[in-house]
């Protein structure tokens, strides 16, 4: 795999115009501001991706000081250092930053930084995708943060529970920020999520299984896969409840029917798998670091691996735990409470299996050792605790009050503990330089006290009720030791962030393995590793790791340090090409043979980034889909508008930039073995759109359901108009497979008719549905007339928007092909048709459910 | 792989289904067995299309299971809600 194919847009086909431009050859140093802009490379990547989620964490961080300076005593209305509703969105917002924009992006940046070391690759399978989710997650951050200037953010808690979610309740056009602002931050981690999965399965070194992967990437493996589909799950949410604040719809509406309900079931969901999204990291970093400082492989590693993997797929089949106090009926609750059950005996298993490693093995009390164990401690009081939760008749008690806090603080604060550790255990390898041992103990033994200090009483204290900050006098002492806790928590840090900052330049040298019994491929390389990681293949061919060099083989030991960063920008080019027998042989493109060794910089993923940002802000202050009035609501019209424009070019020059992924020889690639990077990355990402027409098909089916099945007549009266559309996309879809049969042939006219009749069939569609819409709005039907209606025009309409997506893409594909484009490699093409069938084929589901029955 | 001819074929069957769904609308079946034949026409039109359009007939079997994934869950999501309701 060498070209741009990797890039899956299919706007990134690379064409033949093969531009020996200097990609590559002008890489910055690390020490440039330009390289971190333009970088595209897994460990700046990573690094970035850990220093912005501790800015975050600080961030979070201070809203939880003044929540519980705010907590230090009962107070009333209009007590203690905050307004009610400024309370409110301390607790909110501190709740989805320390999730969303701290918890998973900090693990993230561990797993860019180290997976592809431990696969063996030299980057992820597609980097500027990788650098695309980076800037993606930043513009996210920020736009949360321009929330609090927009009148004031969200303020409805972070499960953000309808009907408090809609404008009635919150109408601060900073609510609607927020909501956007998560709405980026999912397309960041769709993102990722299909680049680890496609690298993660198509990329491992030869021998490399997925039986022999080290523990910490088989966590980042099962988070991925359980990101795809849970944040496609919440990203329908996100839309819905945006549709319902920016453009009027109804679904959570006080009035529909079950809205309440509905928000509960979309966002639980996503949000038990989202706990374990940001729990699993942690214990894959637990796993790691156990085996290294215990110098023991850990025990029943297979059944370790087996438990994950079936906690993973539980996950799903859990959510209702948390709507126990809901209507629900009483058999699912019982249900749910067996699968609740069942979930925390795989975890036994992993608790279990580390504690016996401990006990078998020889510790030495590291700082990154220290972490974990701590992690290990706090993770089981928090499951106990947890599992109490999961019997219904106790949650009826308990829900709603400081019991529910405690629990999953104990359990996610556990799993920041154990990336703490991480932190310090990989902080090496990142740097080249040893941090200061005594330092980072005291560092363990202060946090270890604050944390306790500020979490255990909130157990005792439990009667306390969420989110509210009076509560009955004699739990005051409780609270105030929290806050006490809370200081020393966070003050903790601060010896951190000087010890790092310190040992990152002043530290001892780090030698490439300064951790005896390390075992995993990235204590293999120098550290800092070398741009492009190995210099020869990596392979685990004779059971071990070795790496191939044009022929021979040399051991591991021998290695010495590699060239640093920015020299191999030239020379990598070398060893890595000489081998280049890529995965797609049967593919000789004319790019192929004159590849120049992979690129590492690109400007576009930031650029698309911000042009995303400015679209997003624009749009926050509408509501029943228009701006407001005057000159503010102009310039937030502009603001889209410029945003638009400016995230369009930037896909369009993305398309057009040459950049060549990392050069790979196809190693392990089960279950994708034979199946090129692009296509993988294609199906894994619509497996996502599945689930997220699935959450939208699913609140129309449940709406309906609430509201009375067959009492419920489809918006539009005749069903002729939505059965011609059916028409002209079979029609289309038909035009795509000549398409791909004419680019085959390599037929040039063949390939731009069927290209271009596909596009004048989606105009088409377009055109016959924004009739059809316009008959509707004339007989008074709008997307706010009821839930039919919403559910209607919100469905066909994410439809529509899938459609128009596909048309930028077919008359950029057209343009190509008119000049000559797609002949010798028809791929952009063949994936382009992949996306345009499955759009094709919703409607087909859309269809009769909107019209006809 | 698989012959123009053929997918004209298909393209033939899919128009001709989808036809078929209004009519069976009009044919004054019940509602509920209305509904399972149009269900069911839709669902095949779907594999159709999947199969021999996405060409996942002649693909490795993981990516036909991937996007079974996704569907389980979708299902999973939509059938345990409204089950809920009940
Ligand atoms: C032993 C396994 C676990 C069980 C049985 C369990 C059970 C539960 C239950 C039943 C609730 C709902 C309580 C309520 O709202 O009334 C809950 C809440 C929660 N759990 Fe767990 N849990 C477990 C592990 C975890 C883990 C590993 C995490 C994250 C790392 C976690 C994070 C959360 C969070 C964030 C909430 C609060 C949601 C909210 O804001 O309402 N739990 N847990
Ligand atoms: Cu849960």
């Amino acid at each position: 795999m060498t070209d741009a194919s990797p890039e899956r847009d299919a706007a990134a086909d690379g064409g033949h115009e093969v531009a020996h431009d200097d990609h590559g050859h002008d890489f910055p140093g690390t020490g440039s501001i330009k390289r971190w802009f333009v970088t595209t490379n897994h460990k700046d990547v990573g690094i970035l991706y850990i220093v912005t989620s501790l800015f975050f964490l600080v961030l979070g961080g201070v809203l939880a000081w003044l929540m519980r300076i705010q907590l230090f005593a009962p107070r009333g209305l209009g007590e203690g250092i905050l307004a009610p509703v400024a309370y409110n969105q301390a607790v909110s917002a501190h709740g989805l930053l320390m999730v969303f924009w701290f918890l998973s992006p900090f693990a993230f940046g561990f797993a860019n930084y180290v997976v592809p070391l431990q696969l063996g690759a030299k980057d992820l399978a597609f980097p500027r995708l990788n650098a695309l989710s980076y800037w993606l997650y930043l513009f996210s951050g920020i736009l949360f943060g321009v929330s609090f200037f927009q009148g004031g953010t969200f303020s409805g808690g972070w499960t953000m529970y309808a009907p408090l979610n809609v404008p009635t309740f919150t109408p601060d056009v900073g609510a609607s920020t927020a909501v956007l602002a998560l709405v980026l931050f999912v397309a960041s981690v769709t993102v990722s999520s299909v680049n680890f999965l496609t690298t993660m399965h198509r990329m491992r070194a030869e021998g490399l299984t997925l039986r022999n992967l080290p523990l910490f990437s088989w966590t980042i493996l099962l988070t991925a896969w359980m990101m795809l589909f849970a944040f496609a799950a919440l990203l329908a949410a996100l839309l819905v409840l945006s549709s319902d604040r920016l453009l009027g719809t109804t679904y959570f509406a006080m009035e529909s029917p079950a809205g309440a309900l509905l928000w509960t079931h979309l966002f639980w969901f996503f949000g038990h798998p989202e706990v374990y999204i940001v729990f699993f990291p942690a214990l894959g970093v637990m796993a790691e670091v156990f085996q290294t400082f215990t110098g023991r492989r850990i025990v029943g590693r297979k059944w370790f691996i087996l438990a994950m993997v079936l906690v993973a797929i539980q996950s799903f089949a859990v959510w209702m735990h948390h709507m126990f106090l809901t209507s629900i009926n009483l058999q699912v609750k019982t249900l749910f409470m067996i699968t609740t059950i069942g979930i925390s005996l795989p975890f036994d298993l992993m608790v279990f299996a580390l504690i016996y490693t401990m006990l078998k093995g020889k510790i030495r009390f590291t700082t990154p050792f220290l972490f974990v164990f701590g992690a290990l401690l706090l993770f089981i009081i928090g499951g106990i605790t947890g599992v109490f939760l999961g019997a219904v008749v106790l949650d009826y008690e308990f829900r709603g009050t400081y019991w529910v806090v405690a629990h999953f603080h104990y359990v996610m604060v556990g799993g920041v503990t154990a990336l703490v550790g991480g932190l310090y255990y990989w902080f090496p390898k990142m740097t080249g330089r040893m941090y200061d041992e005594f330092l980072g103990k005291l560092h363990f033994a202060v946090y270890f006290v604050g944390f306790n200090l500020l979490y255990f009483p909130l157990f005792v204290a439990w009667e306390t009720p969420r989110r509210v900050f009076d509560y009955a006098p004699e739990l005051a002492p409780w609270h105030q030791l929290a806050t006490v806790g809370g200081f020393v928590l966070g003050l903790s840090f601060l010896i951190m962030f000087y010890n790092l900052f310190k040992s990152a330049f002043v530290g001892d040298p780090a030698p490439d393995n300064p951790w005896e019994y390390a075992t995993t491929a990235e204590w293999a390389v120098s550290s800092p590793p070398p741009l492009e990681n190995f210099d020869g293949t990596p392979t685990y061919r004779n059971g071990h790791l070795e790496f191939l060099d044009t022929g021979e083989v040399a051991p591991t030991e021998g290695r010495s340090d590699g060239p640093t960063g920015a020299a191999v920008s030239d020379g990598g080019v070398t060893a890595s090409a000489t081998t280049a027998v890529t995965a797609d042989a049967e593919l000789p493109t004319a790019e192929v043979t004159e590849v120049e060794g992979p690129s590492h910089a690109s400007i576009w993923p930031f650029v698309l980034s911000a042009g995303a940002f400015l679209v997003l802000l624009g749009l926050s202050p509408l509501q029943d889909a228009a701006f407001p009035e005057g000159m503010v609501g102009a310039a937030y019209a502009t603001t889209t508008v410029a945003g638009g424009v400016v995230t369009l070019g930037s896909l369009v020059a993305m398309g057009l930039e040459p950049f060549h992924g990392p050069v790979f020889e196809e190693g392990e690639a089960w279950p994708f073995a034979g199946i090129d990077n692009g296509k993988v990355g294609m199906w894994i990402f619509l497996a996502s759109d599945v689930v997220l027409f699935g959450g939208f098909l699913g609140a129309y089916v449940f709406t309906r359901v609430a509201f009375g099945w067959t009492g419920w007549e489809p918006i539009p009266s005749d069903p002729i108009p939505g059965l011609v559309n059916t028409y002209i996309l079979l029609t289309s879809s038909f035009t795509v497979v000549l398409a791909l049969v004419a680019a085959e042939k390599k037929h040039k006219w063949g390939l731009v008719t069927s290209l271009g009749a596909t596009f004048v069939l989606g105009i088409g569609f377009l055109v016959n549905k924004g009739l059809e819409w316009q008959h509707l709005f004339h007989e008074g039907l709008w997307l706010s007339t009821n839930v039919r209606a919403s559910t209607f025009f919100l469905t066909t309409g994410l439809h529509a928007a899938h459609v128009i997506a596909g048309l930028v893409i077919a008359l950029y594909l057209t343009a190509r092909a008119w000049r000559g484009a797609y002949l010798e490699d028809s791929r952009s093409v063949e994936y382009f048709g992949l996306y345009w069938h499955f759009v094709d084929i919703v409607w087909l589901f859309l269809f009769p459910l909107f019209y006809i029955l | 792989m698989v012959s123009t001819k053929l997918y004209t074929a298909i393209y033939v069957v899919l128009f001709v289904s989808a036809t078929v769904q209004v009519l069976v609308e009009f044919a004054g079946l019940s509602y509920w067995l209305a509904f399972g034949v149009i269900m069911v026409l839709s669902a095949a039109k779907a594999v159709l299309v999947a199969a021999y359009f996405q060409h996942l007939r002649f693909e490795p079997r993981s990516l036909t299971y991937l996007v079974g994934i996704g569907l389980v869950a979708a299902l999973a999501l939509t059938l345990a809600a409204s089950y809920s309701l009940l």
